[in-house]
């Protein structure tokens, strides 16, 4: 392998610059972790990396009306932020402290996780049912993007090759959120299923939003905002619980890999997505 | 190309490609308490400790780890506490975790010098064992902690 | 106190091993399960870099293994499995090594495969070994049987007319990893015509002879030191790396060093699939009148140590039972699946599975407690098992007692399983020690028994201290090399302390012997001390140890025994391992995940030389058996390993071990190994226990997925 070049820029618009030029022939290195093991195990032979480590500015956290997490933001800074735990957003902090081990989480980045789209992860899933939006940036501006349109399929992002991720910003959460990770094998395992909720409810315990998000089971994560619709304005029983479980379980389209097969991943949608929904309905 | 270190408080110079790992350049430079098992970053045994932090050392690409400071068990003293409660208490059989065990134990304590047994768990479930020496590793870790507390 | 080399990282193993102008290997490798090869053109390989294919070694013999002698270096004409080794290069970095493969262009023709043993078995399936010579006392069937053990006692299926009630069922054992942590390594020179191998291997007296025949030198001209190692668990057996880099190493002209990748391992050598069926007949009192075990062992491509697999794992199958009619009929099979081999808990992971699953299943059609069941039918002391050999020094009840009592057995058992078995150890084998006076007045001890991490070193010192009434501090352990170590059949099959513990006892004995003929006195005057040697009644004359420098005391022990294969009499192990697990669970019915509540193992272990090392060994296999209950299971499509890496393929973390028991039964003269005493039991209990929740499984390993569709 010829040697790559090796690009470690000082500025944020430096590195807009360099992916400008590169394109899709250059690696992005945030945290490293996925790039570093696609490279390692020589499943990628890149000509040239764009190591962000250096570029200041990508790894604030603040919280205000939204919650601004640069894209280097380590996992693990998310995890142990006392601000983000004690804030509304604490559910953010729980779902990035359950994704792989602590070495991984020293290391992996908020916007690597997004730009990768590996579809066996935890934080899309829970960051789309909060409605989380990317701040992208090429030579030519900036844009928005939802994080639910941003992850298209395995591996496939709407990054385009002349644009860089420098922020995710998360709404304020509604008052009940929830992320559960389902690992149908050791401990350590990467997710089977994933379910985000997040839910507002009135005093007398009616149901005002509903989002219901499922994640790791195909190559995005999926919601289908029509059945949550029918917990709108009620209280969500058991029964609205089971059906909307029963219901996601027909529709989410689901794959079979080494955590599971299709039809034990459908079948425990209905399971995972009820029992997600039972607390709310206490 | 040549990366500018600091291993165990000492200054390296890691000679390594830009596609490779900071474990080839360690190892390269010497250093086989870092090891290869899984390549992937779900095995601890490349594990090196990075401004105090474990890291997959078979994850960062060599270059990425310019300046880093780095600590492997080349640097254990044989009055480290957690070396000694290794030790006592037998808490290894082939060996070849171990490193990643004590430096993944040494970043703990640093943080939480009282770990309850859940937390111990849960800090060291990313450190595989296939000889399975994990009750006396467990075993080791507090009896670490206790002699640390004083 | 300094702190132990594996602490502190220092320690070297296998893949440490280094050498001035050493050249790295790498294998180029079949990417298909069955074919031809039709042509190797190694011209685009840079002429700094070594290259092997057929020719370079058409002057050797042209097929090795353990066993039977089925396999080549490089293909020849055809690869029989993904990841067959076609070529191998030797450069001087790894990457220009692994560069120069990508170099290397292979014609294929594709040829039908086929990946599983009882389709192998039928003779409608491709052949896939011509001309092989078997050894007279395997029976192969003259296609893709290998071998074929069978057992017959009483009357045999004849016997099942006995029978009040039979019952029939069958069980599947997905096929498994070793994962160790450290993978293969092996590092070959050639010096003045020998051959030195520095390898990480459990067997060096079998690569020694195997090599030697190989390459048609005399065994004196081959010299093999064991290199320590980063976990072995039966991967590190035998011929693996050894005759690639011994044939690159003599073309080179250089010392050669090769080292397999994670994904390597997953198609090197891995645990056998292994299929059942099992019919069992009994009373209704409970009392077993009959058995049969019908059982198909997926060997792969090439045979390596299956036999002696399929013959342990076909009476481990019988169980620690008195049955008066007993059928197995256990068979090798060739498939286009990377070979199978030795692999810890060796063939008794998968007998015991299919025979305590059975137990349970018959306990269940009598209605009866599956403690009760097995008590009644228990071997006991000068019981024959079926092979016809008498039980001495019988522990099963005790063993299953104590398992019984962790899980309070007799308070009610929802959800509780129990599991006992009997496994077998290497017999015929044979152990040789020495104890050498240095001439630092040290007690040198050599021994050809290996570290794959068990640390035999602690026990060997203690046996030998108690042996000659010396302090363990005065007794080292010398290297593992064949050329100064005495014969040991091998380091596998729990045997090597039990065997060491014996052949040190004649060692020790014959040091005495020596000592007393230089000091013209009876042995039993001798008297051994710290100091040095003394005469009873003379305690002022002490010659110190230094003065006797070279003297040297030899102790052999050897277990004699073998089983007929096709009627299964004999003796099947001079010394047999016993234990017994029990297991509680909780099972999330509508996941199918299985969380282990209690677990508690019961082994016989005997006279314990080295207590943190017994411990250690029983945690581990523990730890073993619930990754082979719960998640472990390599899987094949067309022979292709699609889970190889330790994502896909998850072995257990701390956070998956629930606290756990055991109890090592002490007593006895004898000390008996612990190596792999856990490993068939605690799946066996775990799955009685998952059954007993009301999901009646019968393979492993049981996903959550295979749980919730049990029936």
């Amino acid at each position: 392998m010829e040697e790559p070049e090796w690009h470690s820029p000082a500025a944020i618009e430096e590195a807009v610059a360099l992916k400008a030029r590169l394109g899709d022939a250059a690696a992005v290195v945030a945290g490293g972790t996925f790039t570093g093991i696609l490279v390692a195990n020589g499943l990628i032979r890149p000509t040239a990396f764009i190591h962000l480590g250096r570029v200041p500015g990508l790894d604030r956290i603040e919280i205000g009306d939204e919650l601004r997490l640069g894209a280097m933001v380590t996992h693990r800074r998310v995890e142990r932020s006392s601000e983000i735990r004690q804030s509304p957003w604490g559910c953010v902090a729980e779902c990035f402290a359950q994704v792989a081990s602590p070495r991984i989480r020293n290391q992996a980045t908020v916007g690597g996780v997004l730009c990768d789209a590996d579809y066996a992860s935890d934080p899309p899933t829970l960051l789309v049912a909060l409605g989380a939006r990317v701040r992208l940036r090429s030579p030519s501006g900036e844009r928005e993007v939802l994080v639910a349109d941003f992850i298209k399929d395995h591996y496939e992002t709407a990054l385009r090759a002349d644009e860089l991720l420098l922020e995710v910003v998360v709404p304020r959460p509604p008052l009940r959120v929830t992320y559960l990770k389902f690992k149908s094998r050791s401990s350590e395992d990467r997710p089977c299923v994933g379910v985000a909720v997040a839910a507002d409810m009135d005093r007398e315990g009616r149901c005002g939003s509903l989002r219901v998000v499922v994640g790791a089971v195909s190559g995005r994560p999926q919601e289908f905002p029509d059945v949550c619709a029918i917990a709108l304005g009620h209280r969500i029983t058991l029964d609205v619980a089971t059906e909307i479980g029963r219901r996601y379980s027909e529709l989410a389209s689901t794959l079979s890999d080494v955590r599971g097969s299709a039809a034990y991943r459908s079948r425990l949608i209905a399971v995972l997505v009820r029992r997600s929904l039972e607390p709310l309905a206490a | 190309m040549k990366i500018a270190v600091r291993v165990n408080l000492h200054s390296v110079e890691l000679e390594a490609r830009a596609y490779e790992t900071l474990l080839t350049a360690l190892r390269g430079a010497g250093f086989r308490s870092v090891r290869l098992t899984c390549g992937i970053g779900v095995c601890g045994a490349c594990t090196v400790l990075i401004d105090g932090e474990p890291i997959s050392s078979c994850l960062v690409l060599a270059p990425a780890a310019s300046g880093a400071d780095i600590t492997t068990t080349e640097s254990l003293p044989d009055d480290d506490p957690v070396g000694v409660a290794f030790q006592e208490v037998s808490a290894f059989q082939c060996g070849y975790c171990t490193p990643g065990f004590v430096l993944t134990t040494r970043a703990l304590l640093s943080e939480n010098p009282n770990p309850s047994d859940d937390e111990i768990r849960h800090a060291l479930a990313g450190n595989l064992c296939r000889c399975g020496s994990y009750t006396k590793i467990a075993e080791a870790v507090r009896l670490a902690a206790e002699s640390m507390r004083g | 106190m300094t702190l132990d080399p594996r602490i502190t990282g220092r320690i070297e193993y296998g893949q440490d091993q280094r050498m001035d102008g050493m050249l790295h290997a790498r294998i180029l490798r079949s990417p298909h399960a069955h074919a031809n090869v039709l042509s190797i053109n190694t011209s685009g390989v840079p002429s700094g870099v070594v290259t092997l294919t057929r020719d370079d070694v058409a002057d050797l013999e042209p097929l090795y293994g353990p066993m039977v002698k089925d396999q080549p270096i490089v293909a020849r004409d055809r690869v029989l499995h993904v990841g067959d080794a076609v070529a191998a290069v030797a450069a001087r970095t790894l990457r220009e090594a692994e560069e120069a493969l990508e170099l290397i262009e292979v014609e294929y023709a594709e040829l039908p495969g086929v990946f599983d043993p009882v389709e192998a078995a039928d003779g409608a399936a491709p052949r896939l070994h011509e001309g092989i010579e078997f050894p007279a006392d395997l029976r192969p069937d003259g296609h893709n049987v290998c071998h074929r053990f069978r057992l017959k006692s009483g009357l045999g299926n004849d016997g099942f007319a006995a029978a009040d009630v039979v019952i029939q069922d069958s069980f599947a054992i997905a096929g498994a990893a070793h994962v160790p942590m450290e993978p293969h390594a092996t590092l070959a020179y050639w010096e003045g015509g020998r051959l030195h191998l520095i390898t990480g291997t459990q067997t060096p007296f079998n690569v020694r002879r195997d090599m030697a025949a190989l390459f048609r030198i005399p065994e004196e001209m081959i010299r093999v030191v064991v290199a320590p190692m980063g976990g072995s668990f039966g991967a590190k057996t035998f011929m693996r790396l050894e005759p690639i880099t011994a044939a690159l190493a003599r073309k080179a002209r250089r010392p050669v060093r090769a080292v397999l990748s994670r994904a390597e391992e997953f198609i090197t050598v891995n645990r056998h699939p292994a299929q059942f069926r099992m019919r069992l007949g009994a009373n209704r009192d409970g009392t077993f009148v009959a058995k049969s075990v019908d059982a198909w062992w997926d060997t792969g491509a090439y045979a390596d140590c299956g036999p002696s697999v399929c013959t342990k794992g076909g009476y481990a199958a019988v169980g620690p039972y008195r049955i008066p009619h007993v059928t197995v009929d256990s068979r090798c099979v060739y498939t286009n699946m990377p070979p199978a081999g030795a692999f810890r808990g060796y063939a008794a992971t998968q007998g015991v599975w299919a025979s305590e699953r059975m137990t349970d299943l018959m306990a269940e059609r009598l209605g009866i407690d599956p403690l009760e069941l097995r008590l009644r039918n228990l071997l006991r002391e000068g019981d024959r098992f079926a092979t016809g050999e008498v039980m001495h020094d019988v522990r099963f009840a005790e063993c299953l007692r104590s398992a019984a009592d962790a899980v309070e057995w007799g308070e009610g058992r929802k959800n509780k399983g129990l599991a006992v078995m009997l496994k077998g150890m290497q017999t015929p084998s044979r152990t040789g020690v020495a104890l050498e006076i240095d001439a630092g007045g040290h007690v040198v001890l050599r021994s050809a028994t290996t570290d794959m991490g068990q640390r035999p070193g602690t026990a060997q010192r203690n046996l030998a201290s108690r042996a000659l009434g010396l302090s363990p501090e005065l007794i080292t352990v010398g290297p593992n090399d064949t050329d100064l170590v005495p014969f040991d059949t091998r380091t596998t099959s729990s045997r090597s302390t039990f065997m060491m513990s014996n052949a040190i006892r004649e060692a020790a004995h014959d040091l005495r012997q020596k000592i007393a003929e230089r000091f013209e006195v009876a042995p039993e005057d001798l008297v051994l001390s710290d100091e040095g040697v003394g005469v009873a009644g003379s305690p002022d004359l002490i010659r110190p140890f230094a003065d006797l420098a070279g003297l040297r005391g030899d102790g052999t022990f050897v277990t004699p025994g073998g089983l007929d294969p096709d009627t299964g009499q004999g003796i099947a192990s001079s010394h047999w391992h016993q234990a017994a697990a029990s297991a509680e669970v909780s099972v999330d019915p509508q996941t199918g995940v299985t969380t282990i509540t209690r677990l508690h193992t019961a082994v016989y272990a005997g006279n314990v030389v080295d207590r943190a090392g017994a411990e250690l060994q029983n945690e581990g296999s523990t730890i073993f058996g619930i990754g082979t209950a719960l998640f472990e299971g390599i899987v094949f499509e067309g022979g292709q390993v699609t889970n190889g890496n330790l994502s896909d393929y998850e072995i257990p973390s701390m956070l998956d071990v629930p606290e756990f028991t055991y109890d090592l039964l002490e007593g006895g003269e004898h000390s008996h190994g612990l190596g792999e005493m856990a490993v068939p039991v605690v799946p066996a209990a775990i799955g009685n226990a998952v059954a007993a929740a009301g999901h009646p499984v019968r393979n492993l390993p049981m996903s959550a997925e295979s749980v919730l569709g049990a029936q």
